[in-house]
């Protein structure tokens, strides 16, 4: 590669981590080059701990109350968090982007693994806030050898992500070694072209000798990237070793980091085998449990899903590498497929190694729009990763696009000669495609996303509004993520009465609730969606990956804990705990690490206030995620469904499967309307669903610029009744 | 392949090993230090040290566990990350991690042990 | 007649926890099992009968994607 054009540079001072921070982030304008830096106060430390929460602070104070994600003062914001980059515990490198979102209009927080996250705080910085946007394609490299930071022109023609990435690390690196001293977050066309951009960051794999990507997918954070014209950012950091990260007791970490090593060693092979398969071991987990979705969520399990078991997955995923996308993880969840020929596309016929698929990207990809081919799957997983596509919206938005074909609602005239049934294979993989090019205009339309798919079929194409309302999985903007809702109303919640949207970061109830019918009453699963929201929460602070936390479980878990308690895994817990003393020098409990995710997710709550969204009127869940809405989905559980309206004390006699849908319908959604209501009391949120100023206080975020955000929006009408 | 074979039966528990051992790799008498350790068991001692059988060499994310050319598995200082996984896959538990190193150390087979015990209880090999 | 997750289940003598499991098809492996609030190992699963009238409580531990 010839040498890049440097536009712009900036000097800092060295820094040496305190406790796990470096004390002070690093803000760039990309749009007028200037560079700034910005101490971390204790106030932020404590009230706002790290990753994600410096992420929202920051954000919050650079964006209006109008302000649109492809305005300029939108920022994309990188943060590790006082966690990130322990070597001695697994999962400890990951990072959290935030950003204002162009699928859902108000912020959202994606996370990746890789080895961004550390370096980038060893260099020196807690955080990076980009803001403002270029005027040609550009990298930023923040060179953490020399503490400078440099704005280059790309000479990129093709800003696809496994190019890019091979390329950069390459030209920043001193030798083979030296590459695993960089990271490169990415895109690709396709953030350009859709709203589902991804990033991925890197690290790079010695004995593949190939950098491999670990995806921020969700939320179009990808696509804030590219308005920006970023091409890349790259970070480099050489020397990272067992203290860079200066904690206050390394014993702790080495003690826990151990103890956690040998349980994995010991019980992985008998529990989840993450280390062989990765997240695909719950293929055949979701469809056993009528959980996987099959054909846009109306099924939940299908015959052919033996095709794409775990099984067949360990066969195609190289064995015996140390998958961790950052040191120290022994989980090594992050499989790969090596020396796979890609059959379709720019790359065609080239032989590249994969990154993954993962369980989200085999259901997506694969189950819901209908194809149960492995080949097909990493094809498309491969394509989604270099064209900088989420698998997850892309998969969801397939099968909306492929219902919404079967119901004759689009033809090969709208499509541009593609029959996009479930299944067609060679058509939906064509349309991702058009999706890397930006050439065709359906395939645009399709990659608006689905909130706003439905508005465009309807007033194109005349499709039936309300229809697709009911079919269109997708809240707050966003793409439902890999798994059917429908049965169980705990998780209706862990997917709709989310912060940003329904994926399953906050709260995975389904089990706990359907199966185990651990959370009968409205209270019980309130509850359930206040703890384990704000628990999953606080990885996101710190810069933890959520793993190891529950996918793996000390071998006497179940004897020594019963019931809820249990699913906590209370020793892992407390190996968080203690962690987070041993690094800060703090001396949280287990209780206070839920008040600092409270902090957080209550102070995200008003921010998507402060943007015009947050109320209870962006709560919405379709009729798909509640139940059928066909008849053959009812038809395929018939006795089951029968089962559930005779539990609910209505009488099926003499009803035609229509009417006992719409029957089931209004029932469920009453009890939706139940659970909302519980769970807003217990958050401490008013009737519309906006925190108190009583629940700011409890929680020490009553800063007067968050105080009168919530008062503007609260009404008097709103108060729960005494 | 060089590697330490132990004869924990003729063990008499004297410890001269173990602070041979620390002194030799870490300048300082410190049984805690050392890369062989021998402890009480319900028939003696019990004695462990590293066999170079090598697995570790594939937990490695840095590539910094290497056999050499006479077969003994070593650790380069310089490319270990403190990660652990070494130690925490050992299938003998033989990849020592104390509080006050940072990485964690084993045996290399130099054989200087075997020459201070009193009892025979190791040897030297070479096959 | 036993019941498991509070649910009614016909009992047979010689009926043990695997069988359950499998007769409910809780394929997932990390299974937690009480019988009348007493915890089974897992390694025991096979080994285990539950007498009639048993109170069976079969946790799937997993709260997360």
């Amino acid at each position: 590669m010839e040498k890049m054009k440097l536009l712009a540079e900036w000097k800092y001072e060295p820094k040496k981590i305190e406790r796990g921070y470096a004390g002070r982030t690093l803000y760039v304008n990309i749009g007028d080059r200037s560079f700034k830096e910005k101490p971390v106060t204790e106030d932020m430390k404590e009230k706002f701990v790290g990753g994600r929460g410096f992420g929202l602070k920051l954000l919050w104070d650079a964006v209006k109350d109008t302000t649109k994600w492809n305005d300029p003062e939108n920022e994309l914001v990188i943060s590790g968090g006082p966690l990130c980059g322990i070597t001695q515990y697994p999962g400890s490198g990951k990072c959290y982007t935030v950003f204002i979102s162009p699928l859902t209009e108000q912020t959202y927080d994606s996370n990746a693994g890789g080895y961004f996250g550390p370096l980038l705080k060893f260099s020196g910085w807690d955080a990076l806030e980009v803001q403002g946007k270029s005027d040609r394609d550009v990298i930023l490299f923040i060179d953490g050898d020399n503490y400078k930071v440099e704005v280059y022109e790309s000479p990129f023609e093709d800003i696809n992500a496994v190019t890019i990435t091979e390329a950069l690390h390459e030209y920043f690196a001193d030798s083979e070694e030296d590459k695993r001293n960089i990271s490169v977050a990415s895109t690709g066309k396709g953030a350009e072209t859709t709203n589902w951009g991804c990033l991925n960051m890197s690290f790079y794999d010695l004995r593949r000798k190939t950098p491999r990507l670990k995806q921020a997918g969700r939320g179009g954070g990808g696509t804030v990237f590219r308005d920006k014209k970023l091409a890349a950012i790259v970070v480099r950091k050489r020397g990272v070793g067992p203290v860079s990260n200066n904690p206050a007791d390394i014993s702790v970490l080495q003690r826990t980091g151990l103890k956690l090593h040998k349980e994995i060693r010991d019980l992985d092979d008998q529990q989840n085998k993450m280390r062989k398969v990765g997240t695909p071991h719950l293929n055949e987990i979701m469809n056993e449990y009528h959980l996987l979705p099959v054909r846009n969520y109306k099924f939940g399990q299908h015959p052919e899903a033996s095709k794409i078991h775990s099984k067949i997955f360990e066969k195609l995923f190289t064995q015996g590498i140390p998958d961790g996308c950052w040191y120290g993880c022994s989980m090594a969840c992050a499989k790969a497929v090596d020396g796979f020929e890609l059959k379709t596309g720019p790359l065609k016929g080239k032989k590249v190694t994969v990154d993954g698929p993962e369980y989200e990207t085999c259901a997506g990809l694969g189950s819901n729009i209908g194809i149960f081919d492995p080949e097909w799957i990493i094809e498309a997983n491969f394509y989604a990763d270099h064209y900088g596509i989420d698998t997850i919206s892309l998969g969801t938005g397939l099968a909306f696009v492929c219902e919404c074909y079967e119901l004759g609602f689009l033809n090969k005239d709208i499509t541009n000669g593609l029959e996009l049934k479930f299944g067609s294979k060679d058509d939906l993989m064509e349309l991702i495609h058009r999706m890397g090019r930006g050439d065709d205009k359906f395939a645009r339309i399709v990659g608006l996303g689905i909130h706003k798919m439905k508005k465009v079929f309807a007033e194109k194409y005349g499709a039936p509004f309300d229809v697709m309302e009911k079919i269109g999985m997708e809240g707050q903007g966003i793409e439902v993520s890999e798994y059917v809702p429908k049965e169980s109303v705990a998780q209706w919640g862990g997917y709709f009465l989310t912060l940003k949207g329904p994926q399953h970061d906050e709260a995975w109830l389904i089990f706990m609730d359907r199966v185990n019918k651990q959370l009968p009453t409205f209270e019980d699963k309130a509850e359930a969606l206040h703890y384990f929201p704000n628990f999953r929460l606080w990885f996101s602070l710190v810069g933890l990956c959520k793993l190891p936390w529950n996918d793996i479980e000390p071998a006497d878990n179940v004897i020594k804990y019963k019931g809820i308690e249990a699913a906590k895994v209370p020793e892992h817990v407390q190996n968080y705990v203690d962690l987070f003393n041993a690094v800060t020098g703090k001396n949280i409990t287990k209780e206070e690490l839920i008040v600092q995710s409270e902090r957080v997710y209550n102070f995200q709550r008003v921010f998507q206030l402060r943007l015009g969204k947050g109320t209870r009127r962006d709560h919405n869940i379709p009729l798909r995620a509640i139940g059928p809405v066909f008849p053959e989905e009812w038809e395929a559980r018939a006795e089951y469904y029968d089962n559930e309206l005779k539990a609910a004390g209505i009488d099926s006699q003499g009803l035609t499967t229509e009417e006992k849908i719409r029957k089931l319908q209004e029932y469920r959604l009453s009890q939706w309307e139940q659970l909302v209501d519980a769970v807003y009391k217990r958050r401490g949120w008013n009737k519309n669903g906006i925190p108190t100023v009583e629940t700011l206080k409890r929680l020490g975020i009553d800063y007067p610029d968050v105080v009168e955000v919530v008062r503007k929006h609260s009404k008097p009408e709103d108060n729960w009744e005494e | 392949m060089k590697w330490l074979a132990t004869y924990p039966e003729r063990c008499v528990g004297c410890e001269s090993c173990m602070l041979t051992c620390s002194k030799t790799w870490f300048k300082e008498e410190d049984k805690e230090l050392s890369r062989i350790q021998v402890s009480s068991s319900e028939s003696g001692y019990a004695i462990n040290v590293c066999n170079q059988c090598g697995k570790c060499i594939d937990y490695c994310p840095t590539l910094a566990i290497k056999r050499d050319n006479s077969g003994v598995v070593r650790i380069d200082e310089s490319k270990c990350v403190g990660c652990l996984m070494c130690a925490g896959f050992c299938p003998t538990e033989s990849m020592f991690v104390v509080e006050k190193r940072e990485k964690p150390f084993k045996c290399i087979a130099c054989g200087i042990c075997s020459k201070e015990c009193p009892s025979e209880a190791l040897e030297l090999k070479q096959d | 007649m036993i019941r498991v997750n509070g649910e009614e289940m016909e009992w047979r003598p010689g009926l043990t926890v695997k069988d359950i499991l499998e007769a409910k098809r809780f394929v997932f492996p990390m299974i937690g099992v009480w019988i009348n609030d007493k915890p089974v190992p897992r390694d025991k699963f096979e080994a285990t009968t539950v007498n009639d009238g048993d109170e069976v409580q079969v946790i799937h531990m997993i709260s997360g994607g």
